[in-house]
């Protein structure tokens, strides 16, 4: 007995937090794979006091997620409680144990730690990424969990199994280009389902199919507010489905209307934008960019095309320097740039400017705009200099919901949230700091964005 | 750039430490070489090395009078300011001695009043860079006076004429050395050697004086943090001086606030927190701190209660010399109706008053582009800022050893610090922009 419960404390004490997490996310997933069928054979089994270490040793584990030191000590108050337990259990016990402090109990472990691990169940979601800790006062706003694809439901379709890392990982990050990565994965989806008989498609697809697609795509990475119109727009479409319709036809019918969905909202849209924006443009101007986005960088592009002579300033995120990509690309075509890594001195750049253009990833209906964090700093600072601020947007990223500061609705950057860092990846514009918004379907005032809103439901 | 500690670049420490074994023109020319190159830099260091220089000017330059050492200091200080024209504090602490020479001449001169009759000259002292008085062995260029005048002397000078003859010589905090010592040598006929030696060895104590205001900045103004930072309040800071992370640390022994603390981009990379000793007193304190890591702030606006700024220099009409970036900041804060508040000694405290809003200086550019990237190298302009001028309209409190003061109440303070003959010399007259 006693050494018995000598064994696991100093154990403990050797595993850093991090490491007692570990195990559970593994864990989980066979929890997943092998179903709900473990849970109510391991139910019985537990007498009252195992249930009672049990539950200890769970606490002691959730613990452990706030803090080291205390994990060690529920462990001690844990581990004399086990010897005493009655034989045949033992095992599901120390399994238990093992799995909160250890990373690898003996291989006949194995078995029962699955199992131990079924009535787990309730271990906070927070559990599976141990090294995100959000200060208290962020802890509302969201943030890529970056799922794993064996955490995925098993109807999620391969694509978009991808295309859930590729966003988790945010090789695909901007609002729009996401939207049509999700849509063009559906298009998948949709050809390569099957109604099960005894269904329809217009009953069946929606909640069999595509959410869970939706719910695996939400687990890697927030819907951006693009993604959200659309799929709204998506299962409306599927609905719509007449039940009488072949299968092979409604599918058809289903992807041609997701294509024109691409073309007529994001094709043609970033289409008119460019150009429209790219009129703007005159000799002589200097624009003033913040970042790269595909966007400002078409535009840019499309006026240096039309023969007409600028400068560029890029301001960029110190943090993405993705500016310096633009930069690049916008120097190999012969545009005079100038660059500058951050907002050192951006009174003296925005000055030199004759007009701010930024891209938008979303529009509140109160004329806000959703944009890269340090989006709004650049607007002020044009706007107190006078300085037109034009900002690019598809209709398909305008939404319905208002926002007057950055924290209402925001996203965390996964990278970089940690014990010793944070960082948040948008802010919100109010409408007083902008002075058009260029959208394909027309060039308004922000706070006409409303406006442009009821045009499209009344389209639809 | 900084040195690592026992590293062969040369360093404050370095030259302070070299500086007794020189001959005093060596160490000016090695000061302004260090200047140039940016191996002193920062208020602080640049503050020290200015006032040990003119240390060891008043102990080991060969002077007769006062206006031969006032001119040798406004030659110096030229020198200084032209290399390193940035540091405004390197013009503020010569402005100060230069004050502190011209008062204790004046002590001595009332001191001396009684006993002669031979000062004739009523021209105040030259402004000129000459190390002139060659041609005065005799003090014929003594501040201002009219010996049957006595005590209205001062008030004679047309410079005087402006400042409050009651406030004008009690300058230093405690202003003990001024009052003291001169004394002694009054009864002297022909006061010269044993007046100079006095008189030397006061300006000496005065520019102690100063290092030691400076020094004790940070105690001081530490004192104001429990009335700033209140429980439960969320501090912005931005690249914290070692003034800033005193005045929070002090704070945090009190009370419980969240810092959120913005980094320098390019060293955030680097394995080394340099805020690793701040983070573990603030915590030990029971302040969150929270590095953010974004360069547009305005997010965190409607959460931040207070922006705190460390002040490289502070200019007369309330406009600050911050690090770059600041700015950006403090605009946010402004927008959004939060306190701003720079803390910075009252030796940062400038009466410079050219100082144009664009003024940003910069710096090295492969911060952000590496200098292999061939291709932004040599298609892209690229600008780094090292640091820039934030317009006093942004700020709300200044707070510096002396309290807290507003905008406008800047303005006497520095005619308290500074005569006005000094605040009119014009450092950068010769200097070649």
């Amino acid at each position: 007995m006693s050494a018995a419960a000598n064994g696991p404390p100093p154990e403990a004490t050797n595993k850093p937090v991090e490491k007692s997490e570990k195990p559970q996310a593994p864990a989980k997933n066979e929890k997943k794979s092998k179903g709900e069928a473990v849970d109510p054979t391991n139910a019985p089994k537990l007498s009252g006091a195992e249930l009672k270490a049990k539950a200890k040793a769970e606490k002691a584990a959730r613990r452990a997620q706030i803090k080291a030191t205390k994990e060690v000590v529920k462990g001690d108050a844990a581990a004399p409680l086990g010897p005493g337990q009655s034989g045949p259990s033992t095992g599901d016990v120390k399994a238990n144990k093992g799995k909160g402090k250890q990373d690898s109990v003996s291989g006949t472990n194995s078995g029962a730690a699955g199992k131990a691990t079924a009535s787990k169940g309730s271990t906070p979601p927070a559990a599976t990424e141990p090294k995100v800790t959000i200060p208290e006062c962020f802890s509302h706003l969201s943030i890529a969990k970056k799922s794993a694809m064996t955490n995925a439901d098993k109807d999620v379709h391969p694509t978009v199994l991808v295309l859930g890392q590729q966003m988790a990982t945010f090789a695909i990050d901007e609002s729009i280009t996401r939207l049509k990565a999700t849509l063009l994965a559906f298009k998948k989806v949709i050809d390569s389902y099957n109604t099960p008989p005894g269904n329809t498609l217009a009953r069946h697809l929606t909640p069999h199919v595509l959410n869970p697609q939706i719910d695996y795509l939400t687990a890697c990475r927030p819907m951006c507010f693009s993604m959200g119109n659309a799929i709204r727009w998506l299962k409306l479409q599927v609905s719509k489905i007449d039940p009488d319709v072949p299968e092979q036809e409604a599918k058809k019918q289903l992807c041609d209307s997701i294509d024109s969905f691409i073309q007529e909202r994001i094709s043609v849209a970033d289409f008119v934008i460019t150009e429209k924006a790219a009129r703007r443009i005159v000799n002589g101007d200097t624009i003033l960019v913040f970042g790269r986005s595909t966007l400002v960088e078409r535009t840019l592009l499309h006026a240096h095309s039309a023969g007409t002579r600028f400068s560029v300033i890029v301001i960029d995120d110190p943090y993405e320097k993705k500016g310096q990509v633009l930069s690049k690309t916008l120097a190999a075509e012969g545009i005079s740039v100038s660059y500058c890594g951050d907002f050192g001195g951006l009174r003296w750049h925005v000055q030199r400017a004759s007009m701010v253009l930024l891209c938008a990833e979303s529009m509140f209906s109160n004329g806000s705009m959703y944009g890269r964090s340090g989006s709004c700093d650049l607007a002020i600072a044009a706007k107190a200099l006078e300085i037109p601020v034009t900002v690019l947007c598809e209709t398909i990223n305008i939404t319905d919901r208002v926002a007057t500061d950055s924290l209402t609705y925001n996203e965390i950057d996964p990278e970089r949230c940690s014990a010793a860092s944070f960082r948040l990846l948008f802010d919100a514009t109010l409408a007083k700091y902008l002075s058009v918004v260029i959208t394909e379907l027309g060039s308004v005032q922000p706070t006409s964005v409303p406006d442009i809103l009821r045009k499209l439901e009344e389209s639809n | 750039m900084a040195p690592p500690k026992g590293g062969f670049a040369p360093s404050l420490e370095k030259f302070l430490d070299t500086l007794k074994s020189r001959p005093v023109e060596a160490s000016v020319e090695l000061l302004i070489s260090l200047l140039k190159r940016h191996q002193i830099r920062g208020s602080e260091p640049c503050a020290i090395a200015t006032a040990h220089i003119l240390l060891q000017v008043v102990a080991k330059d060969k002077w007769n009078d006062v206006d031969q050492l006032l001119g040798r200091v406004q030659l110096i200080g030229r020198k200084l300011v032209a290399a390193q024209p940035r540091e405004l504090v390197i013009a503020n602490i010569v402005r100060r001695v230069l004050g502190l020479i011209r008062d204790e001449a004046e002590e001595d001169r009332n001191d001396n009043n009684d006993g002669q009759s031979d000062v004739a000259s009523e021209i105040p002292p030259p402004v000129t860079s000459v190390a002139g008085g060659t041609d005065s062995p005799s003090k014929p260029m003594r501040p201002p006076v009219l010996g049957n005048l006595g005590n209205f002397a001062r008030t004679q000078s047309m410079f005087n004429l402006l400042s409050d003859p009651d406030t004008a010589p009690v300058v230093w905090s405690n202003g003990s050395t001024p009052r003291l010592g001169s004394g002694a040598s009054t009864p002297l006929a022909h006061p010269q050697s044993t007046n100079l030696y006095s008189f030397r060895s006061e300006v000496i104590d005065g520019i102690e004086e100063i290092m030691d205001e400076i020094k004790q900045v940070d105690e001081q103004i530490q004192a104001y943090s429990e009335i700033t930072i209140h429980p439960g309040d969320y501090i912005l800071v931005h690249q914290p001086s070692r003034t800033v992370q005193k005045f929070l640390t002090r704070a945090a022994s009190k009370r419980r606030f969240t810092v959120f603390l913005t980094v320098d981009p390019s060293a955030s990379l680097a394995s080394e927190d340099p805020y690793a000793s701040f983070r573990k007193s603030m915590a030990s304190g029971g302040a969150t701190v929270v590095t953010v890591l974004n360069a547009g702030l305005n997010a965190y606006m409607s959460r931040v209660n207070k922006v705190i700024l460390g002040a490289r220099a502070i200019t007369g009409k309330g406009g600050v010399i911050v690090d770059a970036g600041a700015a950006t900041i403090a605009r946010a804060a402004q927008e959004q109706g939060r306190t701003v508040i720079v803390l910075g000694g009252v030796y940062t405290l400038s009466p410079e008053s050219q100082f144009q809003e664009a003024l940003i200086e910069w710096g090295d550019p492969s911060k952000y582009v590496n200098f292999a990237d061939g291709s932004m190298v040599s298609q892209v302009k690229v600008k780094s800022a090292v640091s820039e001028f934030m317009p006093g309209d942004h700020v709300d409190t200044y707070i510096t050893n002396l309290g807290a003061h507003t905008r406008d109440h800047l303005h006497t303070l520095i005619m308290d610090h500074y005569k006005e003959e000094d605040i009119a010399f014009d450092f950068y007259g010769k200097m070649q922009r």
